[in-house]
């Protein structure tokens, strides 16, 4: 009971602090009070030190499950194992937004540690921005969605936790996220220092592509994780639903690739000022567009878990809010910009960003319309469409194929200088060679069209390419080979995996098999046993290949008791090259299962390959900077 | 920049050009992962356990024996349970904005990048 009153009280601490800070840096910005930023450090860290109070006694509400607390009510319960009690903190709503904050306020403190070689009135600024989006989530936790509202009396038992999100990797996965889209704030705050001090330099480029990179890696790993738990548990062996949710992960991940990119020529040419910030701005307009999105309800989505409208209100009122406030600073301060009548040659690594950021941000509209647009019809005409995978896959895959072959050459051409290709005749002959690979590949194979084809064909292009390019500059720009790299063999992987999947569908009872391309699938036995908080029913498969090989398949059927719920857990054997994918059902009133087997080639690839890509992330974060090309 | 243009030209043919990633997937495979569970969240049927789901196969499967066609077995589907259903929105009235909306921004990107160095040249 005492720690709901800590909590609360600790965010208000953490609210009137924050109040102070803003206010303060803006009364300094005027007088110049530079006596007062030997404070500052002191009051961020009280700042995240309270935050961190907060969140901790969540923690020890759901660990000690005291259901006198809302937020413990709905979502835990006493027999659920100590480990999901403990992510469960994070699993809804209201913890969730408090972790946000938790970071928030961490990486304010930590930015203004690590800043010291920016000018002082910038840093200020950004801190004080940061206090804008701080404050603005305070007032959302304590009026609109606060994790310590009291319930008296106390109920017995909790209303438990959904059980789909009871699973390790989904655990670490909204913190990950979160860690992304939260440095983006600072991105953004930066910028708009940058931008009100005049400061958008390259000088400004090489502090800022740290955060840029922190962001961008902490995204990717983060919807890698989300992309692995669906995989597994969600649906039946697909990784990527182009699911409203997972969509809105992928946006600000598309902008902050562009920035990635982009930051890079500002920070080797000084060109491309304005276009940082305004990609900056989006990235971080985009991630709270997301917050806003999930958080309302309005999406109709598998993992719309919290839906309040008043909430979304808030949010939309937050986000409109920001985005007016920078648009605002845009177009005040937009002549402090560094005037720059560089000419750009057409065959040097400029154009070929340029040419990247343009077909990233076209990918980024089309996720953007395509999960927006159905909205907007439905408020509108009210009439309900769905756009699903296929919508995305005819506007996204043509496009593909130039930007991958961009993308391998792009990183073989030089900055500023006119001479063309150091290499043509090396990129020709790959480029003949990965045309006949793919034909060979879909010959081979059979059954493949003409697009196909010709998107191999591109993917090949780029993933020999980058070899010969990490075998010809070995360590010296690896951050980047790797991440191209391992994007190659992401592209090669899905395509491969879409190729060559095999399945058949069926229903069985015990004793009964099946014949699959040179297979037996029989279902041996059922056993059930009683866990914790569910009840499992497990499935034993004998599946015998050809050259008498056996092996053991156990996918599960699980009775969860608060709230009941019935879920599926697919028995999955990895290979190098193929995942073995097994699924049951349970058929209604009927002894029969429903049985889904699959063969998927190249399943462990698309997770290293996104491992790889940000791999280069985390390197280039830790990379000494390079000297300036002017 | 010639180039370019026809680059461009082969995309947009390619957009019209039948694309799909499926075909070699089984015709009801296809059906099914096009048409939404509408008492899951998110979900295609192929994808979706529920009952809804189970019975839509059923469905689906009658259809295809039958003898109806892909673009038939939709048309039903729509018939009975609106748009809503449908994964693959259809280019109509209602929709176009949706499918040349994406295009029109890609080309606007093209144009503003192709102006900056037109001006970018000229100094």
């Amino acid at each position: 009971m005492i720690l709901n009153y800590i909590g609360n009280f600790a965010l208000l601490f953490c609210l009137i602090i924050s109040l102070i800070i803003l206010i303060t840096s803006i009364s300094s910005l005027n007088n110049q009070n530079f006596f007062f930023r030997k404070n500052l450090k002191e009051l961020l860290f009280f700042k995240f030190f309270f935050a961190l109070l907060s969140f901790c006694s969540l923690v020890a509400l759901f660990i000690n499950s005291e259901f006198s607390n809302e937020t413990v009510l709905n979502n835990s319960h006493i027999s659920k194992p100590l480990f999901y009690k403990i992510s469960g903190t994070w699993g809804n709503h209201e913890g969730s937004l408090l972790l946000w904050l938790l970071i928030l306020t961490f990486f304010a403190f930590f930015y203004f540690l690590k800043s010291k070689n920016r000018p002082n009135d910038e840093r200020l600024l950004t801190i004080m921005f940061q206090e804008v989006v701080i404050l603005g989530f305070i007032f959302f936790l304590l009026k609109a969605s606060n994790p310590f509202n009291i319930i008296y009396p106390v109920p017995k038992e909790g209303l438990g936790l959904n059980p789909i999100l009871q699973d390790p990797l989904l655990a670490i996965h909204p913190p990950v996220l979160y860690l992304g889209y939260v440095t983006t704030s600072i991105v953004f705050s930066s910028s708009l220092a940058g931008l009100i001090r005049g400061n958008i330099n390259s000088l400004w480029a090489k502090d800022l592509r740290k955060w840029v990179f922190i962001s961008w890696t902490f995204l990717t790993l983060g919807i890698l994780l989300g992309s692995i738990w669906a995989y597994y548990e969600l649906g039946w062996g697909g990784f990527w639903f182009w699911d409203p949710v997972e969509n809105i992960s992928l946006m600000p991940w598309l902008s902050l690739t562009a920035l990635v990119h982009c930051v890079l020529v500002l920070e080797k040419r000084s060109i491309f000022h304005s276009w940082t910030v305004i990609l900056s701005i989006i990235t971080f307009t985009l991630g709270i567009c997301g917050t806003f999105l999930v958080r309302s309800g309005i999406l109709n989505s598998v993992h719309t878990f919290a839906n309040d409208p008043e909430r979304g209100l808030y949010i939309l009122f937050f986000l409109f809010f920001l985005i007016f406030l920078s648009v605002l600073i845009y177009f005040i301060y937009e002549d402090k910009f560094e005037l720059n009548n560089k000419n750009i040659n057409f065959y040097t690594k400029e154009t070929s960003i340029i040419l990247n950021n343009w077909f990233v941000m076209y990918f980024l509209s089309v996720i953007l319309i395509g999960t927006v647009y159905p909205i907007f019809l439905e408020v509108l005409s009210n009439e309900k469409i769905s756009v699903g995978p296929p919508f995305f896959n005819k506007l996204i895959i043509p496009f593909l194929i130039p930007f991958l072959i961009f993308m391998s050459v792009g990183p073989n051409l030089k900055w500023i200088k006119k001479n063309k290709f150091s290499n043509k005749f090396k990129l020709i002959i790959i480029f003949i060679l990965s045309i006949s690979l793919s034909i060979l590949v879909s010959k081979f194979f059979g059954n493949t069209t003409l697009n196909i084809t010709i998107l191999l064909a591109a993917s090949f292009y780029l993933f020999i390419t980058t070899i010969k390019d990490f075998l010809k500059n070995g360590f010296k720009n690896y951050s980047q080979t790797i991440s191209h790299f391992g994007f190659s063999l992401l592209v090669l992987s899905i395509l491969m995996n879409s190729i060559f999947s095999k399945e058949i569908t069926s229903n069985m009872r015990v004793g009964d098999e099946i014949k699959f391309s040179n297979k037996i699938i029989k279902l041996q036995k059922i056993e059930n046993t009683t866990e914790v908080n569910f009840l499992k029913f497990i499935a034993y498969f004998i599946i015998e290949e050809k050259n008498k090989t056996k092996f053991i398949l156990r996918p599960e059927i699980r009775i969860y008791d608060k709230p009941e719920t019935i879920t599926s857990e697919a028995a999955i054997k990895t290979d190098i090259f193929k995942d073995r994918f097994l699924v049951v059902n349970l058929v209604k009133e009927n002894e029969y299962l429903n049985v889904r087997y699959q063969e998927k080639p190249f399943m462990l690839w698309i997770w290293i390959s996104a491992i790889l890509i940000s791999l280069g992330g985390i390197i280039n974060i830790f990379k000494k900077n390079e000297k300036k090309i002017l | 920049m010639k180039t370019k243009f026809i680059l461009l030209i082969i995309f947009s043919l390619f957009l019209f050009s039948k694309l799909s990633f499926s075909e070699d997937l089984k015709l009801e495979n296809k059906i099914n992962k096009n048409l939404r569970c509408l008492i899951c969240q998110g979900q295609s049927i192929y994808d979706s356990q529920s009952d809804f789901a189970e019975s839509m196969k059923i469905v689906v499967k009658q259809k295809i024996n039958s003898g109806m066609n892909e673009e038939e077995i939709y048309s039903f589907f729509k018939m009975q349970y609106g748009e809503w259903i449908l994964y693959d929105p259809q280019f109509n009235t209602k929709n176009f904005v949706l499918w040349l909306l994406p295009i029109v921004v890609f080309l606007a990107g093209g144009i503003i990048i192709l102006s900056k160095f037109g001006v970018l040249k000229k100094r």
